[in-house]
């Protein structure tokens, strides 16, 4: 197990926003977490790479306790991000954005640049590799923001909806290239909205809804759970 | 490539110009405004280190001049500690309030730490007033003309010159190495998003202090060799806000963020600045007057500085002469320096 997540929650005031929530990812695993919008998977990421610290709960990465840790310090134990909102920094070029990412462990700025030339050509933005950040596409910014995750050279990414947005070719195209990262031992949780993706992708699937843990299991599974089909279209409507 | 050797050749060029300067130059009017044209390089690529790769806009930096000016003075007149060991007393001095005052005001973003910085600079300035037994109040502090090499006080100003030279080299060899070295890397990202720096694995913090220490201890060492220059000093003069406003504004102009663009934005400022103030001597307040327009003119046209466009000229040249112009891969930065 690389990661265990042990009954956190976020409390915002009176907000449940996460709560008690408990989940197991095996190495090289990929697990989806999904559920309607507001459910909680972003605050669930937050609490994982240390942006946010719970409120209570703990969070187990390599047999290490690293609840509430500051991001920084999570990064370098191993696990790389995404954000959502993509945060490209604006006005340097994409190469320099990757680098930045690779002095997680890179010792020098020729090692750095030569590893983040490999990982831009992996997830396809060799080419824009002098345009700065802002000037990108919104697929482009999403490449990024996987680029620059994984120029720290984590064992575990969290991608926080990377393909939201992106046109059904363009999903396409980023679907082969997350396969590639499992391939190369990486261990993948996943927020996503595309449930084409979702069930492609994923060994197991985690559903959230109001800051609970509703379902967890195969793809299959979860596409028959009676909660999750609840949670999703609502309830089967009984007037007496 | 052919772009990488001019601009060796440029900056070799440049070097030679800066170091013949004081034999060529004689006229002690023109030879000032050379050296406060280092001076003032200096104090911006000082003040770029944290404003411009960090993005930390600081508009206090006159507290660690007026700092590194009151300490060195002080020092020798009182214990007769020679300035040269004063620019290295002082630069400690400079660093640890600088770190002081990055405690709280780092927690802070944007228009909130500049103001803190504001804040901290009014309240020194007022600090140095109230004790007057220590500082002279506003009287000012003045060192007796003494020409001697360990008191730091020449006869001829070129011995100054090459002095501030020295600084001035100095300060463009830090921000090479920051330029070119992870620290610069990560200031940038801190820089464009503070958060997403610190998912990438930056303590922000701790980058952001290395920018204050780097930034303080180099314009506290400046503040040596003003106050050495000048034999005058006072309150008002070294802790002034006009004074941090102008030195940020060197930078923005020159471009901030790169290694040259502080030097570039000194060698326009300095002159017009000297030469206003001389040319309309009854008009006090005609040099910021420009300086308003030009900062006007910079940040709505020009918002990355006066640099960029220098550096896009051979290249635009070399296309011409080729009758060749590639069309860009959308939009390039080259912050390279």
């Amino acid at each position: 197990m690389i990661i265990q997540v042990k009954e956190v929650s976020k409390h915002f005031g009176g907000l449940k926003a996460v709560n008690g929530v408990s989940f197991d990812v095996n190495e090289n695993e990929i697990v989806g977490i999904i559920g309607p919008n507001g459910a909680g998977k972003t605050t669930l990421f937050n609490l994982i790479s240390g942006s946010l610290p719970v409120t209570s709960g703990q969070v187990v990465f390599n047999n290490e306790d690293i609840t509430s840790q500051k991001p920084y310090v999570i990064c370098k134990k191993g696990i790389g991000r995404t954000y959502q909102i993509v945060k490209p920094f604006g006005n340097i070029s994409v190469l320099e954005n990757a680098m930045v990412g690779a002095f997680n462990k890179a010792s020098s700025t020729k090692e750095a640049r030569e590893y983040s030339l490999e990982i831009l050509k992996k997830v396809g933005l060799d080419k824009k590799k002098d345009q700065i950040g802002k000037s990108l596409t919104i697929a482009d910014k999403k490449r990024l923001e996987v680029a620059k995750a994984l120029a720290t050279q984590p064992t575990l990414l969290l991608l926080d909806e990377v393909m939201a947005g992106l046109n059904p070719s363009e999903v396409k195209e980023i679907l082969p290239m997350i396969k590639g990262l499992r391939e190369s031992g990486i261990t993948i949780i996943l927020i996503e909205h595309i449930m084409e993706v979702v069930m492609n992708v994923c060994d197991r699937i985690v559903v959230v809804h109001h800051g609970e843990k509703i379902a967890e299991g195969t793809p299959k599974e979860i596409t028959n759970n009676p909660e999750v089909i609840k949670a999703y279209l609502g309830e089967e409507l009984s007037f007496a | 490539m052919m772009q990488l050797l001019s601009k060796q050749k440029f900056l070799f060029l440049f070097g030679i110009l800066l170091v013949v300067t004081p034999f060529v130059v004689t006229n002690r009017f023109y030879l000032n405004i050379f050296i406060l044209i280092l001076l003032y390089a200096t104090i911006a690529g000082s003040w770029n280190i944290l404003g411009g790769y960090g993005g930390q806009l600081s508009l206090g930096h006159a507290i660690f001049f007026g700092i590194g000016a009151y300490t060195s003075t002080l020092l020798y007149l009182n214990f007769g500690v020679s300035p040269w060991l004063g620019f290295i007393i002082a630069a400690v001095i400079s660093i640890v309030v600088g770190i002081l005052i990055g405690w709280p005001a780092f927690r802070l973003r944007g228009t909130y730490f500049t103001l803190t910085t504001i804040a901290f600079a009014e309240v020194i300035r007022h600090l140095t007033l109230y004790f007057r037994d220590v500082t002279k109040g506003a009287i000012g502090v003045n060192i007796r003309f003494e020409p001697s090499f360990a008191n730091l006080i020449f006869r001829e100003y070129s011995a100054y010159y090459f002095v501030v030279l020295v600084l001035f080299v100095i300060s463009i060899a830090i921000a090479i190495w920051v330029d070119k070295t992870k620290v610069g890397y990560y200031l940038k990202a801190i820089r464009e998003d503070e958060d997403g720096a610190e998912t990438l694995g930056i303590h922000v913090t701790k980058y952001k202090m290395i920018a204050m220490v780097i930034s303080a201890g180099m314009t506290g060492i400046a503040g040596v060799f003003y106050a050495q220059y000048m034999l005058f000093f006072e309150p008002i003069s070294v802790f002034n806000m006009n004074f941090s406003i102008e030195i940020a504004l060197i930078a923005i102009i020159g471009g901030v963020g790169t290694v040259f663009g502080p030097v570039l934005g000194a060698f326009i400022i300095i002159p017009l600045n000297e030469l206003l103030r001389s040319s309309f001597p009854s008009l006090s307040g005609m040099n910021y007057l420009i300086y308003g327009v030009v900062l006007i003119l910079i940040v709505s046209f020009l918002p990355n500085g006066l640099l960029p466009i220098l550096k896009s000229i051979p290249k635009k040249l070399k296309g011409l002469n080729k009758k060749n112009i590639k069309v860009e891969d959308g939009e390039k930065v080259d912050y390279s320096g």
